[in-house]
């Protein structure tokens, strides 16, 4: 509430100030324009005003200059009707000036009444064109993802979804960017109860600048102080369909080619959109290594300083003399070995991360080999230890998701430490807080944990496995959809009988 | 707030943490095999601890020390070690005839008191002392190991019935059955050899069975025993394998006790010195075995019984039979009871050829 | 008859079972066969599933307890007794649950420190552990009941463990049945009754339930499953364990752990110990919350304040509890408590309110 009276004030005084005082402001920057010209059937004077650096001189000069010139325009009103441009308004409004110029409009005044302005849109559009997903690849499937433009992200996602009921709210967020967010649902289909959270948390939004969705999902998440992403993020268009089908909403944000879904659970994050181009069994299975990588990624190093460290009964003899000749050698207790690969295999990483990627690529793979070798035979660490800790880094890149990667990056340091102090037990505790972590976090208001908790069975033909498309006629629960049902389930099941 | 709490909280308590002890694996010494000889009035203690060799070998290297108590034994052999010993790896523990046929009720108390100790340990009584066995080299795994698995795979394929830590309480601590161990001896200075089977009374050593015995005993106690046999009859000698094997015993009277054991064995011909088999051969071996069988488990049950003992079990099995059972009458009936074995043989295979 | 709870705060029906189960499956687990084979001898099953069956019928009066207040027990105390004297009552179960929870946490670092790690600092230990309890109870009931679910269902593959103690087991032990006489059986029944005691809390709890009508077929099957997993257990150890042997072992389903080997882990009972405290946190953090909330509703004091007290005098407790004789006193103490309450009070104030109700409507 003091916000929105904050806001009010604001735009009191704004409108107190003439368009004389405004134009002083803005004439400090170099590409200001401002141009006089004669239309010559008339020979009224009128002015264009526009920054340079923003506006198309092309659609300037050849569709807006050419008929202001030569027709019979006299007043605003009649630039309103008789230009060949769609996008112009007129407007007395002074506070609209500095909003317009800064998108690309030109402001046209004529002289005898400097009170009326047309604007004109013709702004210069400069940006990628639409290429593959860097993060989100897939070898089978459509290779478009999305781009910097919100208006060529929203065209990608309208030409997928052709129908009325797909609503698009804007939002403009951020004092200083004042960046277009748009707020994507299917009408019908999205619980009304999720849209009113967003709506209102993105109104809410009290920043000076908002350069990325990520940006956004930082600031509306149920949990900041969580390291687990609670809105999925992704850049494929399919991907963003497909949850709009399902009944979830879609952020885009302008200047981002990310766009955030949600309410999303922590089995999305490991599900990656290739699963469903692929056959049902071979997907379920996939998804179920990389649960089983994840786990692994996580456990194995802090179970093997736990058992090194306090519970050598618990290995079998055969494996017990191979880890006892490993570690012969070794000055170190396990924690300080399993510590040192860990923090350089972060460093390989982060150092990979910067480099250019000729140059990346070298070093990663010599530092990984050379230091690896080296660091063993100097007697720095075992070679087990080396094969769980390189395994474990391998398996962690199995995430789709990359906000989830990192999570999982970090997982691991509270479990170590954890083993190193009481063992099995410390991780089986370790193991509780993350547990109880997890089920406290919502996502817009959803428990995170579902369907693991609150148990769901009929959610998990598409959570941990993939059940084929034939099972999946009703939207997941969770979302509490006002359309349940997507399409008729008994045309899909029907069977016939042996040679019918 | 509070949530910004939890966190200096945690690191607070955890870094006050006193540690806890750590066995980290290659700062422990980790014993694989404990002996227990007497030597004069004294016991001698024994831990065979393996040393892992960089070139993936493994030798064998024994601590020993002298005491009355098996703790204080420990506890000296600590002294000369620059490790700490541990024993939850421990695979054999080894005791000499001398004092199994004293009683090792002290040991067990140790065993049963410390939980460290697995319940999959090995026992054995050895012919000699324990500590000589411990000093040859037996396999490439260790001795520990050797003997370990030498107890086991002789009870999955051999004559011998199972036999380890926990089946041995068991039996001690079951009224109505004694419990037995495998007797070993060391024939060369890299083999061991399973010589027979030591019979408890309680925890004294009263009588060993020789290799021979074996099969027949385990007959009597164990389901699908794997073990071998060999036949001689008038027209050469065959040798079985035992596939297949039930027991069962009955009471046919009470007063005096008269049981009836009955044994049935699928076998498999594995071997025959004569020649090839003739129709009625099978036969004729399926009968000489059974009567083999027979006499010899009668006279296992009437050795026992000489020696009050009862490694089979058959107090244990009347009183799953009786109620308001008293172990003190059964003990002078035991004496009086009578056994009537039958056998049942049926060789079902005779390998590839005629 | 009290504010009712927010529907969001709620939870389903089925997994209202689930916190029954859990509260009834706690340390005592580790060491019920000795007990129960005290009086009955091997035929000890035959009690165990006799107290379950009993164990139904109170669960059945507890349902019908809520039902007639519409709320929960502190309800239906202050509903019968008045303010005043209700209240006390419902103090008195504040240190009911600070002492179940000191059982069951004292429990565990007595087993840890038997088993595992000699000189582990209860202190410290069950600091960390209450911590994680107050995380649990600050994340609201439903994190609660979250913690009940993943507690018994993430370590349920033990059960299986259990199969290597059978082909190692003599079923004849059991044999002959029904040796022991009816009063024998009794007592069996009665000292068996302090393990499966946590049923109890259903009547903390019934107002989170959405829907206790469909709640009733859950729980009464949870409690059954309970009863049975008890009763194949206390089987399977007698067929594991000779009877001066089991007298001795104090921790019996730990030492048939013992036996368990498989290809990559040779001594399983560690890996069972460390299950254990996932097993009982769900014990430790309902303690916490029902104590928690008893204090706001007889004291008015914040529950985010109230947890930090009770698991403070916890942790007190814990650190004056440490022998094995202070142990067994405060465990059969708090069983005989917890049993005067399930099973004799609670019919009582079943009796109470129906009379309070005619008394009231003349």
């Amino acid at each position: 509430m003091n916000n929105f009276f904050k806001k009010k004030k604001r735009w009191l005084q704004k409108s107190e100030r003439s368009v004389e005082k405004q134009e002083q402001e803005i004439k400090k920057s170099l590409d200001y324009s401002k141009t006089h010209f004669i239309n010559q059937k008339n020979n009224k004077t009128f002015t264009l005003t526009f920054i340079q650096t923003l506006v198309d001189d092309k659609i300037v000069n050849n569709n807006m200059l050419p008929p202001l010139i030569e027709e019979e325009i006299a007043s605003v009103k009649e630039v309103e009707k008789r230009l060949p441009m769609s996008d112009i308004f007129v407007s007395k409004d002074k506070n609209e000036i500095e909003n317009k110029l800064f998108h690309g409009y030109v402001m046209v005044t004529f002289d005898d009444s400097p009170e009326e302005f047309a604007f004109i849109g013709a702004a210069k559009n400069i940006g990628r064109s639409v290429t593959s997903p860097e993060i989100e690849f897939s070898v089978v499937g459509p290779k478009e993802a999305f781009i910097e433009s919100l208006d060529q992200n929203i065209n990608m996602i309208r030409k997928r979804l052709p129908i009325k009921e797909l609503i698009a709210e804007e939002f403009k967020i951020g004092e200083l960017t004042k960046t277009k967010v748009c707020l994507l649902y299917i009408d019908g289909v999205t619980n009304k109860q999720i849209i009113n959270t967003v709506q209102q948390r993105l109104s809410e939004i009290d920043k000076d600048e908002i350069s990325d969705s990520s940006y956004l999902t930082q600031i509306i998440s149920d949990n900041g102080n969580s390291p687990f992403p609670q809105l999925l993020d992704s850049e494929r268009p399919d991907r963003i369909v497909a949850s709009l089908a399902e009944g979830k909403i879609a952020i885009v944000v302008d200047g981002s080619p990310h766009v955030l879904i949600g309410p999303t659970q922590l089995t999305e994050f490991f599900n990656s959109f290739e699963d469903y181009l692929l056959n049902w069994i071979l997907a379920s299975f996939i998804r179920l290594i990389r649960l089983f990588a994840v786990t692994f990624s996580i456990m194995i190093t802090p179970i093997y300083v736990a058992v090194v460290t306090y519970h050598y009964e618990l290995i079998p003899k055969d494996l017990l003399s191979t880890l006892i000749i490993s570690r012969r050698v070794i000055p170190f207790p396990p924690i300080l070995e399993a510590l040192f690969l860990e923090v350089t295999i972060e460093l390989l990483r982060e150092a990979g991360a910067r480099l250019p990627t000729k140059v990346g690529q070298t070093i990663g793979i010599v530092g990984g080999i050379v230091l690896g070798t080296a660091s063993v035979e100097a007697g720095l660490t075992s070679n087990v230890l080396l094969i769980f800790i390189a395994l474990s880094a391998l398996a962690s890149f199995t995430t789709p998701v990359y906000q989830m990667s990192n999570t999982i990056r970090i997982l691991r340091f509270p479990f170590l430490f954890m083993a190193e102090l009481w063992g099995l037990l410390g991780i089986t505790i370790a193991f509780g807080f993350l547990l109880t972590h997890l089920l406290r976090l919502t996502s817009l208001g959803q428990p995170f944990m579902e369907p693991i908790f609150p148990f769901r069975v009929k959610d998990y033909k598409d959570a941990l496995f993939r059940f084929p498309f034939n099972m999946q006629a009703k939207r997941p629960i969770f979302l509490r959809t006002e359309k349940p049902q997507r399409f008729s389930e008994e045309k899909a099941k029907k069977k016939k009988d042996i040679d019918e | 707030m509070k949530k910004y709490f939890f966190i200096p909280l945690l690191l607070f308590t955890v870094l006050l943490a006193g540690c806890i002890n750590k066995k980290i694996i290659d700062d422990v010494n980790i014993t694989t095999g404990i002996g227990i000889d007497k030597e004069g009035e004294q016991y001698l203690g024994s831990a065979m601890i393996p040393v892992y060799n960089p070139d993936k070998s493994i030798e064998n290297f024994i601590f020993t020390a002298k005491g009355t108590v098996v703790r204080d034994l420990m506890f000296q052999m600590q002294q000369t070690s620059s490790q700490p010993i541990v024993g939850g790896s421990l695979d054999v523990t080894l005791f000499d005839e001398t004092v199994a046929r004293e009683g090792i009720p002290h040991v067990l108390d140790v065993f049963l008191r410390d939980p460290s100790v697995g319940a999959r340990v090995h026992l054995a009584v050895v012919d000699g002392k324990a500590k000589d066995i411990f000093e040859g080299k037996y396999g490439d795994r260790g001795n520990g190991r050797y003997l370990a698995e030498l107890i086991e795979s002789n009870y999955k394929t051999g004559n011998l019935p199972l036999t380890n830590l926990h089946q041995f309480l068991h039996d001690y601590y079951q009224k109505g059955k004694d419990p037995v161990l495998p007797y070993l001896r060391q024939t060369r200075p890299d083999l061991v050899n399973i010589a027979g089977l030591a019979l408890f009374k309680g925890e004294k050593v009263v009588d060993v069975l020789d290799e021979n015995k074996l099969f027949y005993f385990k007959l009597m106690v164990d389901y699908y025993s794997e073990g071998a046999l060999k036949i001689k009859d008038e027209h050469g000698e065959s040798f079985i394998k035992s596939i297949h094997s039930t027991y069962n015993f009955k009471v046919k009277n009470r007063n005096p006790y008269k049981f009836s054991v009955s044994l049935e064995v699928d076998g498999m011909l594995t071997e025959h010195t004569g020649k090839s088999l003739e129709k009625g051969e099978i036969k004729r071996i399926e009968k000489q075995m059974e009567k083999q069988i027979k006499k010899e488990c009668l006279a296992l049950l009437e050795r026992f019984q000489e020696n009050k003992i009862d490694p089979v079990g058959i107090g244990h099995f009347i009183k799953t039979q009786t109620r308001n059972f008293d172990i003190k009458k059964w003990e002078e009936s035991y004496q009086n009871a009578s056994f009537d074995v039958d056998a049942k043989v049926k060789i079902v295979e005779v390998g590839v050829i005629e | 008859m009290q504010e009712p709870v927010h529907e969001r705060l709620q939870i389903s029906p089925f997994m209202a079972a689930f916190i029954v189960m859990a509260m009834q499956f706690g340390i005592g687990v580790l060491g019920f066969q000795r007990i129960v084979a005290k009086e009955a001898g091997y035929d000890a099953w035959i009690s165990i599933i006799g107290i379950g069956l009993l164990v139904h019928f109170i669960v059945w009066i507890m349902y019908r307890i809520c039902e007639a207040v519409d709320g929960d027990i502190l309800t239906a105390n202050v509903y019968v007794f008045g303010k005043a004297i209700g209240n006390t009552i419902n103090s008195f179960f504040i240190i009911y649950f600070i002492s179940a929870c000191v059982a069951v946490l004292g429990g565990l670092v007595e087993v840890i420190r038997t088993w595992m790690f000699p000189n582990l600092s209860p202190l410290l230990f069950g600091s960390m552990y209450l911590i994680l309890g107050i995380y649990i109870v600050y994340g609201g009931f439903r994190t609660v009941t979250g913690i009940s679910f993943f507690g018994l269902v993430i370590p349920s593959y033990l059960l299986f463990s259990f199969a290597y103690a059978i082909r190692y087991g003599d079923f004849t032990n059991l044999l002959p049945i029904l040796d022991h006489s009816p009063l024998e059986l009794l007592k069996s029944a009665y000292s068996m009754s302090f393990t499966v005691l946590g049923f109890g809390v259903l009547l903390f709890f019934h107002p989170f339930i959405k829907n206790p009508e469909k709640s009733k077929k859950w729980v009464h099957g949870g409690i059954f499953l309970i009863t049975l997993i008890y009763a194949i257990l206390a089987i399977i150890s007698f067929a594991y364990f000779p009877p001066a042997l089991l007298n001795k072992s104090i921790w019996a389903t730990l030492e048939m752990w013992k036996i368990v080997r498989l290809p990559i882990i040779e001594r399983f009972e560690y890996l069972g110990i460390a299950n254990w405290s996932l097993i009982i946190l769900p014990n430790v953090a309902i303690c916490l919350w029902t104590a928690s909330r008893v204090i706001k509703h007889v004291f008015h004091l914040r529950q985010r304040k109230g947890v930090w007290f009770v698991a403070a005098i916890c942790l007190l407790l814990i650190l004056i509890v440490d022998s094995r004789e202070r142990m067994d006193m405060f465990t059969s103490f708090h069983g005989k408590i917890g049993f005067g309450l399930a099973f004799v009070y609670t019919p009582l104030l079943y009796l109470a309110i129906i009379i309070a109700k005619k008394v009231k409507k003349k």
